[in-house]
């Protein structure tokens, strides 16, 4: 679904406090909005209880049910939990996520910190940085259908240029070895430019005086780059790269369009393993339970990012 | 606040969010305006979209307050999709069913129970070929009535397997077993030529570059195997289940289905058929079309595919190979089944039983693309291949020949142990897992699901 | 604006050679789509190499657009079923419309009200709405899935769009610290002037803030535009059928033994169209909105 995590704030905020703290009072009579406020707040409440509250209550309580959804739910208690600490499919959903997370936020991470890089010292184009947000621009829906039929083993052009190289034809979503890097590559090409802009503009905010300085001092690019760019650059890159990653763990779009889970399970991911207890096998209790799991491992990652945040105020404000 | 309440409430707050938008709030999401009826109908075969659309166009004529509005999704998507649609309680009134898939349905109690209906109306069910309807009986309850019915059989590029010296005649009498694949085996090494032209049998034969392979086999076939595995290990002997339909023990662990699945396998090692892991999202059909392979197991549903005008190949059917345990092919059915959850049941009802009527089996014969399930549209149906030149003897052969036929296993989860099969012979295949030890575990999962 | 280095050196070259690269690997795939779009399916076998095809036609644009009959799609590689992409890309414009418009002015009012107003209990709502932050998707969507589905709104837009348009807790969080940001000496001459809380949002504060407002506007669109789960849960049918929906349903509706590739790199194209016109309308704002933020 949409919009909903972080990853760093406005700067133009950075002059103001940071924090919960309320701004100083003046010293003239204290109002009490209270009517206004809860005016102003109540689309935003509702929204909170209906579809953030109220699920998040449900879901728990379905993840403790034999939930079909097609009759009523009855109370199973843990059944789900120690079904799912004796299910392969869920080891091995957990598996090939987390192979599939540290291929694409792997390769992503170092591509985009390269073009950022680059972008950084070469040019300030809008033309370039616009044309390489393209592919973010595009539905995953979209981007999987694209790479699908430039990898089709037999007509895609990829294999065609493979084995005009002499290279031969691959099977990339269809070979077990090939189909988790194929996902992760696609997905790689599809977020990398939008990656590359928020360390572009991360790197944007390092004084200029300091390669000025360093430049002073006989330094090279690359010199410049471990000493400057990347020391200065540290709190922003570890927050888009934890968002990255729960991003990252809930993929979902492109596996559902290309591989399906498949082939032998390979890239049955635990996005697509709820989906299809859930909607394709009317195991609505034990997708639930599989959710909690998930819910878990995504709360830690981003009670993570929220002490980033904070951080990366302090240090760049 | 109870669960109820809150709904309410909360139906009352996002109207009034959304008054700026198009959306009305109303929940009513009732097709039928006066008297008008839309009848949503489900298949999966694009190639027999257009019969059907004959059937609902006679049918609409008939009766012009009912509109049946067909929707056709792929094979692989299907299930998936019907599921997706019957949760939401959203399912179309009534769907083209399989023997394998259609059991989850009925035991949700999705399906409707159309015993009384054929007892008040009469239908006649001897008039279909026999052993199809009784695949959708379950404890005395019907949950749908035949539509038509489908043989295996092998399919090959006359002109290659003749280049090779291969007649129609060797290929009519074929044999395979598991340790040296018979004369069918022979026939497949022949069939594949390499890039230097040099068949799978010479001493030269470079299985890394080959242009043309001899075999091309299914393996994304589910629990059933109907178009390949599965006629192979019944010709080897193996049985599916203890006893079907509804069986509550499947036999996946049978050594004669290992030894065929190792067979296929050392196919590959070979070089006579393609690596499973450098397929394409293309069917074996139009690769066999595109001349990439000479010969592969296909059912009666395809012969349109392999005999229309445009084909630029010239292909043959020819009967499966005789087996250790004789020639077998996978007898299967499909049938119409009414979602229980329909508005329009009567309409419903009357759409099936105009589906299952001579009148819209004799329209779909016409098109000659499957054979329907009432003798007499068969009949014609085959006067049809007739009439276009087009031999197709094999399949109808291989249903009437004595013990020829096996039935897909029924039994209740198929939809979920199909790709636990699928799964298993696939690593099988890819060399990942023994046959044997895939098969074992794969067996064990879905038995866990019959109990 | 400054440039560091101008004199050409091999490292130079290097780099622009990098940021090429990437550029056309960027493009590419863009180019091969619209370039199998215009080919016949027929032909698929015999011109799949060449960077501009054979015959180039318009038909796969024509069906996919439901402009041709069953008989003429069929002709042309496609299943024959129904397909009116015009219709879905209207749908995916209502209804990433819908929630980036709602959204942010929702979030707004909410961000406002945390920055600015003063009642009993602000910090303690403002941080329980924040740990919604916490709560992964996939775990609201099974429940909420339930819930639209028991209100009866599964394939209406207010179904569709129902969790999304009230709040999000990130653009909450978002705004609320750009409005703290904002000098209040601005509000405090309209307080002076009689104006009340409503008023000075509306007519001070929000025009002040139109930056950040078309930020998280402008990104929301973008998740909204390229959601696929939820409306694929909820609005499969025709006529809330979104484009990337509609995009897995042409798929899935593809013939059993091939599928229909040039009907589907028509129907992608349509679905790219949009983010090029919004990109070079909006191209500059949209890309330095990322320096400001950074939204998943």
């Amino acid at each position: 679904m949409g919009a909903n995590t972080a990853v760093a704030p406005p700067h133009e905020s950075a002059g103001s406090p940071p924090g919960n703290a309320p701004a100083p009072a003046r010293p003239r009579r204290r109002r009490d909005d209270r009517k206004a406020a809860w005016l102003f707040l109540a689309p935003a409440l509702v929204g909170f209880a209906l579809f953030y509250a109220y699920p998040t209550v449900r879901g728990v309580y379905y993840s403790l049910t034999d939930y079909n959804l097609l009759s009523e739910p009855g109370f199973v208690g843990a059944g789900n939990y120690r079904q799912l600490i004796g299910d392969e499919q869920f080891w091995n959903a957990l598996k090939v996520t987390g192979y599939y997370v540290v291929l694409n936020i792997g390769s992503q991470t170092v591509l985009a910190l390269l073009l950022a890089a680059l972008m950084h010292r070469l040019t300030r184009s809008v033309a370039l940085r616009a044309m390489l947000l393209v592919p973010w621009l595009v539905p995953n829906v979209t981007v999987g259908l694209v790479w699908m039929w430039l990898l089709d083993a037999n007509l895609g052009f990829v294999n065609h240029v493979l084995d005009a190289l002499g290279l031969g034809t691959t099977g990339f979503f269809t070979s077990p070895d090939w189909a988790m890097p194929t996902v992760a590559a696609v997905n790689t090409w599809a977020y990398t430019g939008y990656t590359a802009l928020l360390l572009y503009a991360g790197m944007l905010q390092i004084p200029q005086y300091l390669y000025e300085s360093a430049a002073l001092d006989g330094a090279g690019e690359w010199r410049m780059f471990t000493r400057v760019t990347l020391p200065l650059l540290r709190p922003v890159l570890a927050l888009v790269l934890v968002v990255s990653l729960i991003g990252s763990f809930q993929i979902f779009d492109t596996i559902a369009v290309t591989t399906k889970g498949g082939p032998v399970s390979a890239t049955r991911v635990i996005y697509f393993y709820i989906y299809e207890q859930a909607f394709n096998y009317f195991h609505m209790g034990y997708a639930s339970a599989v959710a909690v799991v998930l819910a878990v491992i995504l709360g830690v990652l981003t009670a993570v990012q929220i002490r980033l945040l904070r951080a990366s105020r302090s240090d760049l404000a | 606040m109870s669960p109820r309440h809150l709904r309410t409430g909360a139906a009352a707050l996002l109207c009034l969010a959304a008054t700026t938008t198009l959306v009305s709030c109303g929940s009513s999401d009732d097709d039928t305006a006066g008297s008008r009826t839309t009848i949503d109908y489900w298949l999966w075969d694009d190639l027999q979209l257009p019969g059907y659309q004959d059937c609902a166009t006679a049918f609409h004529r008939a009766n012009p307050d009912i509109t049946v509005k067909i929707t056709q999704t792929a094979w692989s998507q299907y299930w998936q999709n019907l599921t997706v649609e019957l949760v939401s309680g959203d399912a179309p009134d009534v769907w083209a069913n399989q023997s394998t898939y259609y059991p989850q349905y009925a035991a949700g109690g999705q399906l409707l129970d159309l015993q009384p209906l054929v007892d008040r109306d009469k239908v006649d069910l001897s008039a279909y070929q026999p052993g199809l309807t009784g695949v959708w009986v379950k404890d005395g309850k019907r949950y749908g009535l035949p539509k038509d019915w489908d043989t295996m059989a092998l399919v090959y590029n006359t002109t290659m397997l003749q280049k090779q010296g291969v007649d129609a005649g060797q290929l009519n009498d074929l044999t395979w077993n598991p340790s040296d694949g018979g004369t069918l085996e022979k026939v497949i090494a022949k069939a594949t030529v390499d890039t230097k032209g040099r068949n799978g049998l010479d001493p030269g034969f470079d299985k890394d570059h080959v242009k043309t392979y001899g075999f091309l086999a299914e393996w994304a076939d589910g629990s059933q195997g109907q178009n390949g595995w599965g006629d192979f290990a019944a010709s080897n002997g193996f049985t599916f289940l203890d006893k079907n339909p509804w069986g509550t023990h499947y036999q996946y662990d049978d050594p004669k289905l290992a030894e065929t699945i190792a067979w296929f396998k050392h196919l590959i090692d070979k070089g006579y058929a393609p690596p499973l892991d450098k397929k394409s999202a293309l069917a074996n059909s139009e690769l066999l079309m595109a001349g990439k392979g000479a010969m592969m197991v296909t059912g009666s549903w395809t012969i349109s595919t392999f005999t229309k005008p445009k084909v630029k190949q010239k292909f043959a059917f020819a009967p499966l190979p005789t087996g250790p345990a004789g020639r077998k092919s996978a007898l299967n059915g499909s049938s119409d089944a009414i979602w229980a959850g329909t508005k329009h049941k009567e309409q419903a009802w009357k759409w099936v039983k105009f589906l299952a009527s001579p009148e819209c089996q004799n329209l779909v014969a016409q098109r000659g693309i499957v054979f329907p399930a009432l003798k007499t549209a068969t009949r014609k149906a085959l006067a049809v291949h007739r009439a276009r030149g087009e031999d197709v003897h094999v399949f109808t052969d291989a249903a009437a020949a004595k013990d020829g036929t096996f039935l897909l296993p029924v039994t209740e989860n198929g939809t979920e142990i199909s790709p636990i099969v699928q799964d298993a012979i696939q690593s099988a295949i890819l060399g990942e897992a023994s046959p044997e030890a895939a098969l074992k575990s794969a067996n064990d999962k879905a038995n866990d699901l019959v109990k | 604006m400054s440039r560091i280095r101008t004199k050409v050196s091999p490292g130079r070259i290097a780099a622009w050679t990098v940021l090429v690269i990437a550029l056309v690997v960027t493009v590419f795939p863009f180019y091969w789509m619209v370039r199998t779009a215009l080919t016949p399916a027929a032909d698929l076998y015999t011109d799949s190499t060449g960077l501009v095809p054979d015959h180039p036609t318009m038909i796969n644009f024509l069906r996919v657009l439901g402009l041709t009959s069953q008989e003429e799609a069929q002709a042309a590689g496609g299943s024959g079923a129904h397909v009116d992409f015009l219709r879905y890309l209207l749908n995916s414009v209502v209804y990433s419309g819908l929630i980036a418009a709602l959204q942010t002015l929702f979030c707004a009012m909410a961000g406002y009200a945390f920055a600015r107003l003063r009642f009993p209990g602000r910090d303690v709502v403002f941080g329980v709405l924040i740990a919604a932050l916490m709560v992964p998707p996939i775990f609201t969507v099974l429940p909420n899935f339930v819930l639209v589905k028991d209100l009866g709104w599964l394939n209406t837009f207010t179904g569709m769009v129902a969790p999304s348009v009230l709040m999000t807790p990130f653009a909450v969080f978002f705004l609320r610290q750009f409005f703290l940001s904002i000098p209040r000496d601005v509000e405090e001459a309209a307080v002076l002037d009689g104006v009340g809380a409503w008023g000075i949002f509306w007519r001070v504060v929000m025009p002040m803030s139109r930056g950040p407002l078309i930020t998280i506007g402008l990104t929301t669109t973008v998740w909204a535009w390229k959601d696929y789960l939820w409306p694929l849960l909820t609005g499969r049918e025709e006529q809330t059928r979104v484009l990337t929906v509609a995009l897995g349903i042409f798929q899935q509706q593809s013939p059993n033994t091939q599928p229909d590739w040039t009907g589907l790199m028509a129907g992608s194209a349509l679905s790219v169209l949009p983010v090029l016109v919004l990109l070079i309308a909006l191209g500059r704002r949209l890309v330095e909105s990322l320096n400001f933020t950074g939204m998943k």
